[in-house]
Protein backbone atom coordinates (compact mmCIF):
# COMPACT_ATOMS: atom_id res chain seq x y z
CA UNK A 1 0.00 0.00 0.00
CA UNK A 2 2.79 2.39 0.93
CA UNK A 3 4.75 1.46 -2.16
CA UNK A 4 1.71 2.18 -4.30
CA UNK A 5 1.18 5.54 -2.64
CA UNK A 6 4.83 6.37 -3.21
CA UNK A 7 4.38 5.45 -6.88
CA UNK A 8 1.32 7.71 -7.15
CA UNK A 9 3.12 10.62 -5.51
CA UNK A 10 6.19 10.11 -7.69
CA UNK A 11 4.02 10.07 -10.83
CA UNK A 12 2.27 13.25 -9.73
CA UNK A 13 5.56 15.01 -8.98
CA UNK A 14 7.09 13.97 -12.32
CA UNK A 15 4.05 14.96 -14.39
CA UNK A 16 3.27 18.24 -12.64
CA UNK A 17 6.97 19.16 -12.43
CA UNK A 18 7.49 18.53 -16.14
CA UNK A 19 4.29 20.38 -17.04
CA UNK A 20 5.16 23.33 -14.81
CA UNK A 21 8.63 23.35 -16.33
CA UNK A 22 7.15 23.45 -19.82
CA UNK A 23 4.95 26.41 -18.91
CA UNK A 24 7.79 28.41 -17.41
CA UNK A 25 10.87 27.32 -19.35
CA UNK A 26 9.53 26.73 -22.87
CA UNK A 27 7.29 28.62 -25.22
CA UNK A 28 4.97 25.62 -25.78
CA UNK A 29 1.96 27.55 -24.48
CA UNK A 30 2.50 30.44 -26.89
CA UNK A 31 3.34 28.14 -29.79
CA UNK A 32 0.18 26.08 -29.33
CA UNK A 33 -1.80 29.29 -29.15
CA UNK A 34 -0.36 30.88 -32.29
CA UNK A 35 0.10 27.73 -34.36
CA UNK A 36 -3.04 25.76 -33.51
CA UNK A 37 -5.66 27.79 -31.65
CA UNK A 38 -5.49 31.08 -33.53
CA UNK A 39 -5.02 29.66 -37.02
CA UNK A 40 -7.78 27.74 -38.71
CA UNK A 41 -6.54 24.72 -40.66
CA UNK A 42 -9.00 24.66 -43.55
CA UNK A 43 -8.49 20.98 -44.34
CA UNK A 44 -9.18 20.16 -40.68
CA UNK A 45 -12.63 21.76 -40.88
CA UNK A 46 -13.28 19.91 -44.14
CA UNK A 47 -14.39 23.21 -45.70
CA UNK A 48 -13.03 25.83 -48.06
CA UNK A 49 -14.04 29.47 -48.16
CA UNK A 50 -15.79 30.40 -51.40
CA UNK A 51 -13.30 32.03 -53.73
CA UNK A 52 -14.27 35.71 -53.95
CA UNK A 53 -11.82 37.41 -56.27
CA UNK A 54 -12.79 41.05 -55.86
CA UNK A 55 -9.96 43.49 -55.08
CA UNK A 56 -10.19 45.86 -52.12
CA UNK A 57 -8.31 48.76 -50.51
CA UNK A 58 -9.48 47.93 -46.98
CA UNK A 59 -7.09 46.16 -44.67
CA UNK A 60 -8.17 44.72 -41.31
CA UNK A 61 -9.31 47.69 -39.18
CA UNK A 62 -7.92 49.92 -41.96
CA UNK A 63 -4.44 49.37 -40.56
CA UNK A 64 -1.57 50.81 -42.65
CA UNK A 65 0.35 48.52 -44.98
CA UNK A 66 3.80 47.45 -43.77
CA UNK A 67 6.63 49.45 -45.30
CA UNK A 68 8.21 46.40 -47.00
CA UNK A 69 4.97 45.86 -48.93
CA UNK A 70 4.84 49.50 -49.97
CA UNK A 71 8.50 49.37 -51.08
CA UNK A 72 8.06 46.16 -53.05
CA UNK A 73 5.05 47.62 -54.83
CA UNK A 74 7.40 50.06 -56.57
CA UNK A 75 8.84 47.05 -58.48
CA UNK A 76 5.56 45.36 -59.38
CA UNK A 77 2.69 43.39 -57.84
CA UNK A 78 3.33 41.42 -54.65
CA UNK A 79 2.20 37.85 -54.07
CA UNK A 80 1.98 36.67 -50.46
CA UNK A 81 1.73 32.94 -49.87
CA UNK A 82 0.70 31.92 -46.32
CA UNK A 83 1.16 28.35 -45.16
CA UNK A 84 1.89 26.21 -42.10
CA UNK A 85 3.72 22.96 -41.37
CA UNK A 86 0.75 20.64 -40.85
CA UNK A 87 -2.08 21.33 -43.28
CA UNK A 88 -3.30 19.18 -46.17
CA UNK A 89 -4.46 22.18 -48.23
CA UNK A 90 -1.02 23.79 -47.87
CA UNK A 91 0.58 20.57 -49.17
CA UNK A 92 -1.66 20.68 -52.25
CA UNK A 93 -0.89 24.32 -53.02
CA UNK A 94 2.83 24.37 -52.24
CA UNK A 95 4.09 22.72 -55.47
CA UNK A 96 1.56 24.64 -57.59
CA UNK A 97 2.77 28.02 -56.40
CA UNK A 98 6.43 26.99 -56.64
CA UNK A 99 6.05 25.93 -60.26
CA UNK A 100 4.00 29.03 -61.09
CA UNK A 101 6.87 31.31 -60.05
CA UNK A 102 9.69 28.86 -60.90
CA UNK A 103 11.14 29.05 -57.41
CA UNK A 104 12.62 26.33 -55.24
CA UNK A 105 12.69 26.31 -51.44
CA UNK A 106 11.70 24.20 -48.43
CA UNK A 107 8.33 24.22 -46.70
CA UNK A 108 9.84 25.59 -43.49
CA UNK A 109 12.03 28.24 -45.12
CA UNK A 110 11.62 31.98 -44.96
CA UNK A 111 11.69 32.88 -48.63
CA UNK A 112 11.07 35.86 -50.89
CA UNK A 113 12.22 36.72 -54.39
CA UNK A 114 11.42 39.09 -57.21
CA UNK A 115 10.47 36.88 -60.15
CA UNK A 116 9.69 37.76 -63.76
CA UNK A 117 6.13 36.91 -64.70
CA UNK A 118 4.78 37.88 -68.12
CA UNK A 119 7.57 40.46 -68.51
CA UNK A 120 6.60 42.11 -65.20
CA UNK A 121 8.45 41.75 -61.90
CA UNK A 122 6.41 40.17 -59.15
CA UNK A 123 7.65 39.97 -55.58
CA UNK A 124 6.86 36.54 -54.23
CA UNK A 125 6.87 36.25 -50.42
CA UNK A 126 6.43 32.90 -48.70
CA UNK A 127 5.19 33.02 -45.11
CA UNK A 128 5.07 29.78 -43.15
CA UNK A 129 3.33 30.96 -39.99
CA UNK A 130 5.10 28.27 -37.94
CA UNK A 131 8.57 29.47 -39.02
CA UNK A 132 8.60 33.14 -39.78
CA UNK A 133 9.43 36.59 -38.47
CA UNK A 134 6.99 38.72 -36.47
CA UNK A 135 6.97 41.27 -39.26
CA UNK A 136 5.70 38.74 -41.81
CA UNK A 137 3.38 37.01 -39.34
CA UNK A 138 1.67 40.31 -38.55
CA UNK A 139 0.59 40.68 -42.18
CA UNK A 140 -1.61 37.57 -41.93
CA UNK A 141 -4.62 39.13 -40.15
CA UNK A 142 -4.04 42.38 -42.05
CA UNK A 143 -4.83 40.81 -45.43
CA UNK A 144 -7.37 38.23 -44.27
CA UNK A 145 -10.00 39.91 -46.44
CA UNK A 146 -12.95 37.64 -45.61
CA UNK A 147 -12.06 37.15 -41.90
CA UNK A 148 -11.43 33.46 -42.36
CA UNK A 149 -8.25 33.15 -40.32
CA UNK A 150 -7.45 29.99 -42.24
CA UNK A 151 -4.64 28.44 -44.22
CA UNK A 152 -3.49 28.22 -46.95
CA UNK A 153 -4.08 31.83 -47.94
CA UNK A 154 -2.85 33.80 -50.95
CA UNK A 155 -2.77 37.57 -51.33
CA UNK A 156 -2.30 39.27 -54.68
CA UNK A 157 -1.32 42.88 -54.11
CA UNK A 158 -1.36 45.50 -56.84
CA UNK A 159 -2.22 49.21 -57.24
CA UNK A 160 -5.62 50.81 -57.57
CA UNK A 161 -6.98 54.31 -58.06
CA UNK A 162 -8.98 55.53 -55.08
CA UNK A 163 -10.48 59.05 -54.93
CA UNK A 164 -7.55 60.78 -56.55
CA UNK A 165 -4.72 58.67 -55.11
CA UNK A 166 -3.06 55.44 -56.12
CA UNK A 167 -3.05 52.97 -53.23
CA UNK A 168 -2.28 49.30 -52.60
CA UNK A 169 -5.17 47.22 -53.87
CA UNK A 170 -5.41 43.53 -53.07
CA UNK A 171 -7.44 40.38 -53.15
CA UNK A 172 -7.19 37.25 -51.01
CA UNK A 173 -8.05 33.69 -51.95
CA UNK A 174 -8.06 30.71 -49.61
CA UNK A 175 -7.60 26.98 -49.44
CA UNK A 176 -7.33 24.99 -52.64
CA UNK A 177 -9.36 27.66 -54.45
CA UNK A 178 -12.60 25.63 -54.87
CA UNK A 179 -11.46 24.08 -58.12
CA UNK A 180 -10.90 20.36 -58.63
CA UNK A 181 -7.53 20.02 -60.34
CA UNK A 182 -4.03 21.42 -60.05
CA UNK A 183 -4.32 22.78 -63.60
CA UNK A 184 -7.44 24.72 -62.59
CA UNK A 185 -5.67 26.10 -59.54
CA UNK A 186 -2.72 27.22 -61.64
CA UNK A 187 -5.08 28.80 -64.17
CA UNK A 188 -6.99 30.67 -61.47
CA UNK A 189 -3.83 32.07 -59.88
CA UNK A 190 -2.43 32.98 -63.30
CA UNK A 191 -5.64 34.82 -64.13
CA UNK A 192 -5.45 36.75 -60.86
CA UNK A 193 -1.83 37.65 -61.54
CA UNK A 194 -2.67 38.88 -65.05
CA UNK A 195 -5.44 41.03 -63.60
CA UNK A 196 -3.06 42.44 -60.98
CA UNK A 197 -0.42 43.21 -63.62
CA UNK A 198 -2.99 45.04 -65.74
CA UNK A 199 -4.11 47.13 -62.76
CA UNK A 200 -0.50 47.75 -61.79
CA UNK A 201 0.42 49.01 -65.24
CA UNK A 202 -2.60 51.31 -65.30
CA UNK A 203 -1.74 52.92 -61.96
CA UNK A 204 2.02 52.68 -61.38
CA UNK A 205 2.71 56.19 -62.70
CA UNK A 206 0.80 57.73 -59.82
CA UNK A 207 2.21 55.54 -57.04
CA UNK A 208 4.32 56.97 -54.24
CA UNK A 209 5.15 54.47 -51.49
CA UNK A 210 5.26 57.00 -48.61
CA UNK B 1 -28.35 17.75 -4.29
CA UNK B 2 -28.33 14.42 -6.09
CA UNK B 3 -24.89 13.30 -7.16
CA UNK B 4 -25.74 12.82 -10.85
CA UNK B 5 -27.38 16.22 -10.93
CA UNK B 6 -24.15 17.71 -9.59
CA UNK B 7 -22.29 15.96 -12.38
CA UNK B 8 -24.75 17.40 -14.91
CA UNK B 9 -24.17 20.95 -13.61
CA UNK B 10 -20.44 20.32 -13.70
CA UNK B 11 -20.67 19.19 -17.32
CA UNK B 12 -22.74 22.23 -18.29
CA UNK B 13 -20.33 24.64 -16.58
CA UNK B 14 -17.31 22.98 -18.20
CA UNK B 15 -18.99 23.00 -21.59
CA UNK B 16 -19.35 26.77 -21.36
CA UNK B 17 -15.84 27.13 -19.94
CA UNK B 18 -14.46 25.22 -22.92
CA UNK B 19 -16.32 27.64 -25.19
CA UNK B 20 -15.24 31.05 -23.96
CA UNK B 21 -13.27 31.75 -27.11
CA UNK B 22 -15.95 33.23 -29.33
CA UNK B 23 -14.62 36.58 -30.60
CA UNK B 24 -15.71 39.29 -28.20
CA UNK B 25 -17.70 36.93 -25.95
CA UNK B 26 -15.14 37.04 -24.29
CA UNK B 27 -12.76 35.81 -26.97
CA UNK B 28 -10.43 33.91 -24.67
CA UNK B 29 -7.98 31.98 -26.88
CA UNK B 30 -5.31 30.25 -24.83
CA UNK B 31 -2.37 27.96 -25.55
CA UNK B 32 -3.68 25.13 -23.37
CA UNK B 33 -4.65 21.74 -24.74
CA UNK B 34 -8.02 20.44 -23.63
CA UNK B 35 -7.69 17.37 -21.39
CA UNK B 36 -10.57 15.90 -23.42
CA UNK B 37 -11.70 15.63 -27.03
CA UNK B 38 -12.77 18.98 -28.45
CA UNK B 39 -11.83 20.76 -31.64
CA UNK B 40 -9.84 24.01 -31.69
CA UNK B 41 -11.63 24.80 -34.97
CA UNK B 42 -14.84 25.43 -33.03
CA UNK B 43 -15.38 29.20 -33.31
CA UNK B 44 -15.77 29.39 -29.52
CA UNK B 45 -12.91 27.05 -28.54
CA UNK B 46 -10.49 28.35 -25.94
CA UNK B 47 -7.80 25.70 -26.34
CA UNK B 48 -6.28 23.17 -28.71
CA UNK B 49 -7.25 19.57 -29.25
CA UNK B 50 -4.50 17.40 -27.72
CA UNK B 51 -4.57 15.14 -30.79
CA UNK B 52 -3.88 18.03 -33.16
CA UNK B 53 -0.80 18.94 -31.11
CA UNK B 54 0.38 15.32 -31.22
CA UNK B 55 -0.12 15.16 -34.99
CA UNK B 56 1.74 18.42 -35.38
CA UNK B 57 4.68 17.08 -33.37
CA UNK B 58 5.33 14.03 -35.55
CA UNK B 59 4.06 15.16 -38.96
CA UNK B 60 6.05 13.58 -41.82
CA UNK B 61 8.88 12.30 -39.63
CA UNK B 62 9.54 15.64 -38.02
CA UNK B 63 9.70 15.51 -34.26
CA UNK B 64 8.98 18.47 -32.05
CA UNK B 65 9.30 17.23 -28.51
CA UNK B 66 7.50 20.23 -27.02
CA UNK B 67 4.35 19.59 -29.05
CA UNK B 68 4.59 15.90 -28.27
CA UNK B 69 5.15 16.19 -24.53
CA UNK B 70 2.85 19.15 -23.86
CA UNK B 71 -0.56 17.51 -24.50
CA UNK B 72 0.58 14.24 -22.94
CA UNK B 73 1.66 16.04 -19.77
CA UNK B 74 -1.65 17.90 -19.53
CA UNK B 75 -3.55 14.64 -19.98
CA UNK B 76 -1.07 12.93 -17.64
CA UNK B 77 -1.71 15.47 -14.89
CA UNK B 78 -5.45 14.92 -15.03
CA UNK B 79 -4.90 11.19 -15.46
CA UNK B 80 -2.73 10.84 -12.36
CA UNK B 81 -5.05 12.90 -10.19
CA UNK B 82 -8.51 11.85 -11.41
CA UNK B 83 -7.98 8.99 -13.87
CA UNK B 84 -10.53 9.00 -16.66
CA UNK B 85 -12.96 11.20 -14.72
CA UNK B 86 -12.65 13.99 -17.30
CA UNK B 87 -14.56 11.73 -19.73
CA UNK B 88 -17.60 11.71 -17.45
CA UNK B 89 -17.28 15.12 -15.83
CA UNK B 90 -15.73 17.48 -18.35
CA UNK B 91 -15.72 16.16 -21.92
CA UNK B 92 -18.41 17.81 -24.09
CA UNK B 93 -18.60 14.65 -26.22
CA UNK B 94 -19.22 12.68 -23.04
CA UNK B 95 -21.91 15.22 -22.22
CA UNK B 96 -23.47 14.67 -25.64
CA UNK B 97 -23.42 10.91 -25.10
CA UNK B 98 -25.12 11.41 -21.78
CA UNK B 99 -27.94 12.94 -23.80
CA UNK B 100 -28.10 10.03 -26.24
CA UNK B 101 -27.81 7.37 -23.53
CA UNK B 102 -31.57 7.20 -22.96
CA UNK B 103 -32.05 5.89 -26.51
CA UNK B 104 -29.00 3.65 -26.23
CA UNK B 105 -30.32 2.08 -23.02
CA UNK B 106 -33.58 1.22 -24.76
CA UNK B 107 -31.65 -0.39 -27.62
CA UNK B 108 -29.60 -2.29 -25.05
CA UNK B 109 -32.74 -4.11 -23.86
CA UNK B 110 -33.24 -5.71 -27.27
CA UNK B 111 -32.28 -9.42 -27.16
CA UNK B 112 -29.99 -9.08 -30.18
CA UNK B 113 -28.12 -6.18 -28.56
CA UNK B 114 -27.79 -8.16 -25.35
CA UNK B 115 -26.38 -11.09 -27.24
CA UNK B 116 -23.89 -8.85 -29.00
CA UNK B 117 -22.95 -7.15 -25.74
CA UNK B 118 -22.13 -10.48 -24.16
CA UNK B 119 -20.10 -11.68 -27.15
CA UNK B 120 -16.52 -12.50 -26.23
CA UNK B 121 -15.23 -10.23 -29.01
CA UNK B 122 -16.73 -7.19 -27.29
CA UNK B 123 -13.91 -6.83 -24.79
CA UNK B 124 -11.34 -6.98 -27.61
CA UNK B 125 -13.24 -4.31 -29.56
CA UNK B 126 -12.38 -1.93 -26.75
CA UNK B 127 -8.76 -2.03 -27.90
CA UNK B 128 -9.83 -0.28 -31.12
CA UNK B 129 -9.26 3.09 -29.49
CA UNK B 130 -5.58 2.27 -28.95
CA UNK B 131 -5.27 1.37 -32.63
CA UNK B 132 -6.99 4.63 -33.57
CA UNK B 133 -4.53 6.54 -31.37
CA UNK B 134 -1.38 4.79 -32.54
CA UNK B 135 -2.43 4.01 -36.10
CA UNK B 136 -4.54 6.93 -37.27
CA UNK B 137 -3.28 9.74 -35.07
CA UNK B 138 0.43 8.96 -34.73
CA UNK B 139 1.58 6.53 -37.45
CA UNK B 140 -0.29 8.00 -40.40
CA UNK B 141 0.97 11.46 -39.42
CA UNK B 142 4.52 10.15 -39.33
CA UNK B 143 4.44 7.97 -42.42
CA UNK B 144 2.07 9.53 -44.96
CA UNK B 145 1.31 12.95 -43.56
CA UNK B 146 -2.39 12.26 -43.33
CA UNK B 147 -3.90 13.59 -40.14
CA UNK B 148 -6.83 12.11 -38.23
CA UNK B 149 -8.10 15.66 -37.67
CA UNK B 150 -9.07 15.83 -41.36
CA UNK B 151 -11.75 13.15 -40.95
CA UNK B 152 -12.44 13.45 -37.23
CA UNK B 153 -16.17 13.16 -36.37
CA UNK B 154 -15.73 15.27 -33.24
CA UNK B 155 -14.11 17.99 -35.35
CA UNK B 156 -17.03 17.70 -37.76
CA UNK B 157 -19.53 18.15 -34.94
CA UNK B 158 -17.77 20.88 -32.99
CA UNK B 159 -15.85 22.64 -35.76
CA UNK B 160 -17.37 22.14 -39.20
CA UNK B 161 -21.07 22.35 -38.28
CA UNK B 162 -20.82 25.52 -36.10
CA UNK B 163 -18.69 27.22 -38.79
CA UNK B 164 -21.29 26.38 -41.45
CA UNK B 165 -24.12 27.67 -39.24
CA UNK B 166 -22.33 30.89 -38.26
CA UNK B 167 -21.13 31.66 -41.80
CA UNK B 168 -23.98 30.74 -44.14
CA UNK B 169 -22.91 30.67 -47.77
CA UNK B 170 -19.29 31.49 -47.01
CA UNK B 171 -17.82 27.99 -47.15
CA UNK B 172 -17.92 25.02 -49.48
CA UNK B 173 -17.09 21.38 -48.70
CA UNK B 174 -13.54 20.27 -49.48
CA UNK B 175 -12.31 16.84 -50.57
CA UNK B 176 -12.28 15.45 -47.00
CA UNK B 177 -15.89 16.46 -46.41
CA UNK B 178 -17.71 13.40 -47.88
CA UNK B 179 -15.53 10.93 -45.95
CA UNK B 180 -15.82 12.98 -42.76
CA UNK B 181 -19.60 13.20 -43.22
CA UNK B 182 -19.92 9.40 -43.51
CA UNK B 183 -17.75 8.92 -40.40
CA UNK B 184 -19.82 11.53 -38.58
CA UNK B 185 -23.08 9.74 -39.46
CA UNK B 186 -21.59 6.46 -38.22
CA UNK B 187 -20.51 8.27 -35.05
CA UNK B 188 -24.08 9.49 -34.51
CA UNK B 189 -25.51 6.02 -35.12
CA UNK B 190 -22.95 4.56 -32.72
CA UNK B 191 -23.73 6.88 -29.83
CA UNK B 192 -27.46 6.30 -30.26
CA UNK B 193 -27.24 2.51 -30.30
CA UNK B 194 -24.43 1.90 -27.81
CA UNK B 195 -24.25 3.86 -24.59
CA UNK B 196 -20.96 5.79 -24.60
CA UNK B 197 -20.05 3.87 -27.77
CA UNK B 198 -17.47 6.47 -28.78
CA UNK B 199 -15.76 6.43 -25.36
CA UNK B 200 -15.79 2.62 -25.21
CA UNK B 201 -14.39 1.81 -28.61
CA UNK B 202 -12.91 4.73 -30.50
CA UNK B 203 -11.90 7.77 -28.44
CA UNK B 204 -8.12 8.27 -28.82
CA UNK B 205 -8.05 10.73 -25.91
CA UNK B 206 -9.72 8.08 -23.77
CA UNK B 207 -6.97 5.71 -24.91
CA UNK B 208 -4.36 8.08 -23.50
CA UNK B 209 -6.24 8.54 -20.22
CA UNK B 210 -7.25 4.89 -19.67
CA UNK B 211 -3.92 3.54 -18.33
CA UNK B 212 -3.84 6.31 -15.71
CA UNK B 213 -6.82 4.67 -14.01
CA UNK B 214 -4.36 2.10 -12.71
CA UNK B 215 -2.48 4.68 -10.62
CA UNK B 216 -4.84 7.62 -10.24
CA UNK B 217 -5.47 9.09 -6.80
CA UNK B 218 -9.22 9.30 -7.40
CA UNK B 219 -10.78 5.95 -8.21
CA UNK B 220 -13.79 3.77 -7.50
CA UNK B 221 -13.42 0.95 -5.02
CA UNK B 222 -15.70 -2.08 -4.80
CA UNK B 223 -15.73 -3.61 -1.32
CA UNK B 224 -16.12 -7.24 -2.30
CA UNK B 225 -16.84 -8.57 1.19
CA UNK B 226 -20.16 -6.80 1.43
CA UNK B 227 -21.10 -7.25 -2.23
CA UNK B 228 -24.21 -9.36 -2.79
CA UNK B 229 -23.63 -9.55 -6.55
CA UNK B 230 -27.02 -8.06 -7.31
CA UNK B 231 -25.36 -6.53 -10.40
CA UNK B 232 -27.27 -3.26 -10.13
CA UNK B 233 -23.93 -1.50 -10.58
CA UNK B 234 -23.10 -3.31 -13.82
CA UNK B 235 -26.61 -2.67 -15.10
CA UNK B 236 -26.29 1.10 -14.72
CA UNK B 237 -22.65 1.36 -15.80
CA UNK B 238 -22.57 3.42 -19.05
CA UNK B 239 -19.25 1.84 -20.03
CA UNK B 240 -20.58 -1.73 -19.73
CA UNK B 241 -18.06 -2.75 -17.07
CA UNK B 242 -18.53 -5.82 -14.89
CA UNK B 243 -18.32 -3.58 -11.83
CA UNK B 244 -18.16 -6.14 -8.96
CA UNK B 245 -15.05 -7.62 -10.55
CA UNK B 246 -13.38 -4.39 -11.54
CA UNK B 247 -10.28 -3.12 -9.88
CA UNK B 248 -9.10 0.19 -11.25
CA UNK B 249 -10.56 -0.75 -14.62
CA UNK B 250 -9.08 1.33 -17.50
CA UNK B 251 -12.59 1.71 -18.90
CA UNK B 252 -14.05 3.30 -15.76
CA UNK B 253 -14.90 6.96 -16.29
CA UNK B 254 -15.75 7.60 -12.63
CA UNK B 255 -19.26 8.81 -13.37
CA UNK B 256 -20.39 7.43 -10.01
CA UNK B 257 -23.54 5.75 -11.29
CA UNK B 258 -22.50 2.47 -9.70
CA UNK B 259 -21.82 4.26 -6.41
CA UNK B 260 -25.36 5.63 -6.43
CA UNK B 261 -26.90 2.35 -7.57
CA UNK B 262 -25.36 0.02 -4.99
CA UNK B 263 -28.10 -0.88 -2.47
CA UNK B 264 -25.51 -1.95 0.11
CA UNK B 265 -23.25 1.10 -0.30
CA UNK B 266 -20.32 -1.16 -1.06
CA UNK B 267 -18.99 0.96 -3.90
CA UNK B 268 -17.25 4.18 -2.99
CA UNK B 269 -15.07 6.91 -4.40
CA UNK B 270 -11.58 6.70 -2.92
CA UNK B 271 -9.02 9.47 -2.97
CA UNK B 272 -5.83 7.44 -2.55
Amino acid sequence: MRKFLALQIAALIVVSGALGGMFFASNAFEEVRTRIVLVLCLSCIKLEPKTVRNFTFATDNNAPHPSFILENLTKGPVFLHYSENVCAGCEVMFPIVKSLFHVEFGKKDIFWRTVPFNSTNITYIYVNLDNTTDMLENTFPLYDKDDIGGLPMFVVMTLGYDHGTVRPYYTTVYGTLNVPTDADRTALLTELLHESIELYNQNKAGYHPH
Amino acid sequence: MKFQLKRLYFQIILFFTANLGYPGLPGLKTGFCYPFFYCQACPAATSACPLRALEDSVYKQSFEWRFFAYPLLILGFFGVTTGRAVCAWACPIGFLQRGTSRVARKVKKHPFAQKLGKHKAEKYLRYTKYFVLIGLVILTSILIGFIFTDICPVGFLTGTIPILILNPGKFLPNYFFPVALIIFILFLVLIFIIERGWCRYFCPVGAILSPFNKISFLHIEVHEKGCTHCNMCSYVCPMGIDVPRMHRDPECILCGKCVNACPKNQITFERI
